[in-house]
């Protein structure tokens, strides 16, 4: 252990389970698209399932007293709903479906990446940005199809002179389209420098305990490790929080266009 | 889901048809307590710890600021104004920047409401 170098990146590696096959290219190696069953798609499936498997069996009782499980899943209910209606109103319900899958996964799959030799789906900025893009398209796409042309109102603040106009069109338009990046770098940074940061001080342990009588010092970085380790479970929910909290936001401003 | 409804059950036969028949008022006041509770879960909200503050407002201004220089330079890629759309665009990106932090701010703000009884400052400007 002391001769292998730690490395904090390693655990963010995608390794292959099972391959499915290489489509397209012309037979050269590296041509082609490469599918695979990986790390990363076992752990959404993990995800995935633990969530199903929550919800079924929390709420396949339906009794008028519920039991600690079943108040489990009433609670994400309630607590996602209540989000959803005092950020984007009562209309905004119909995307309640997706507000509450987007903060299950995300929340379940940073929890999931607190357990020692777990992959963290959301330290991928692909896996990020995919759902940030989900997003912003749910946005763009509704907005255009329930407003039409009055969806570009919301470039357009009201009560700016004719001459100030044409300035702070160009800046709302880059503030707009600044949203699915600023979205996914957020969730996706945060995790990826809490789980570095968790294995520099881990790894600081183990180097310090390999260094002989030194070893005693081991315990400052111990404690930082375990003081960070609660952060992070912190962190973890409070991200996914954070990222159904702005979709909420942004889908208000698709039903509700116009400051 | 705090609804006092141990309260009715105490005594039942008796208790049991007076349970259904303010149900409608026991709705009514739920619904708005909702409300209500729809104040105190958005104070609640505001105290997100100072690194995912401070983390939300750093990559607002960011994010601007990547998409604005982008947007520039692949406008400079296709038209002959190079580099002018990526100055531009660059700057606009930065005042996009500061919006953006500038909104994220007063939505925390507006989270952690000041209460409505606190006295008001005195207006030092002479206008």
């Amino acid at each position: 252990m002391a001769e292998k170098p730690i490395e904090p990146i390693h655990q963010f590696r995608i390794n292959d389970i099972f391959n499915i096959g290489n489509f397209g290219g012309d037979g050269t190696p590296g041509s082609g698209v490469h599918i695979a069953f990986t790390n990363s798609a076992l752990f959404m499936v993990l995800t995935v399932g633990l969530i199903a498997a929550f919800l079924i069996l929390g709420s396949n009782r339906r009794a008028i007293v519920p039991n600690r499980l079943q108040l489990m899943t009433e609670m994400s209910y309630e607590f996602i709903a209540n989000m959803v209606r005092n950020t984007a109103g009562t209309e905004g319900m119909k995307f309640f479906p997706m507000v509450f899958s987007l903060f299950m996964f995300i929340l379940v799959a940073n929890l999931f990446g607190m357990f020692p030799y777990f992959f963290t789906v959301t330290s991928h900025l692909i896996v990020t940005v995919c759902m940030a893009l989900l997003v912003f398209f749910t946005v763009v796409i509704y907005g255009f199809w329930k407003n039409g042309l009055k969806f570009f109102k919301l470039f357009v603040p009201s009560g700016i002179p004719w001459f100030i106009i044409w300035l702070v069109v160009p800046i709302e338009i880059i503030s707009f389209l600044s949203r699915p990046l600023s979205h996914s770098l957020r969730l996706w940074g945060n995790i990826l420098a809490g789980h570095i940061v968790l294995k520099v001080f881990g790894g600081m342990v183990v180097a310090l305990l390999a260094a002989g009588a030194w070893g005693v010092v081991a315990i400052l970085p111990l404690g930082m490790a375990v003081a960070l380790t609660g952060l992070e479970v912190l962190v973890a929910a409070l991200q996914a929080f954070v990222f159904a909290v702005l979709t909420c936001v942004y889908l208000n401003d698709a039903i509700h266009p116009g400051h | 889901m705090s609804e006092p409804r141990d309260d009715n059950r105490s005594e039942t036969g008796s208790g049991a048809p007076k349970v259904t028949s303010d149900l409608g008022a026991r709705i009514a006041r739920a619904r708005g307590q909702r409300a209500a509770e729809a104040v105190t879960e958005q104070t609640r909200q505001g105290d997100m710890s100072g690194m995912s503050r401070g983390f939300r407002l750093a990559s607002e201004f960011v994010a601007a600021i990547l998409v604005g220089a982008g947007l520039g330079y692949i406008i400079d890629m296709f038209l002959p104004t190079r580099p002018w759309a990526t100055v531009v665009l660059l700057l606009l990106g930065f005042a996009a920047g500061v919006l953006n932090v500038v909104r994220a701010t007063a939505d925390m703000n507006a989270a952690t409401a000041v209460p409505e009884d606190t006295p008001a400052l005195r207006d030092d400007e002479d206008d």
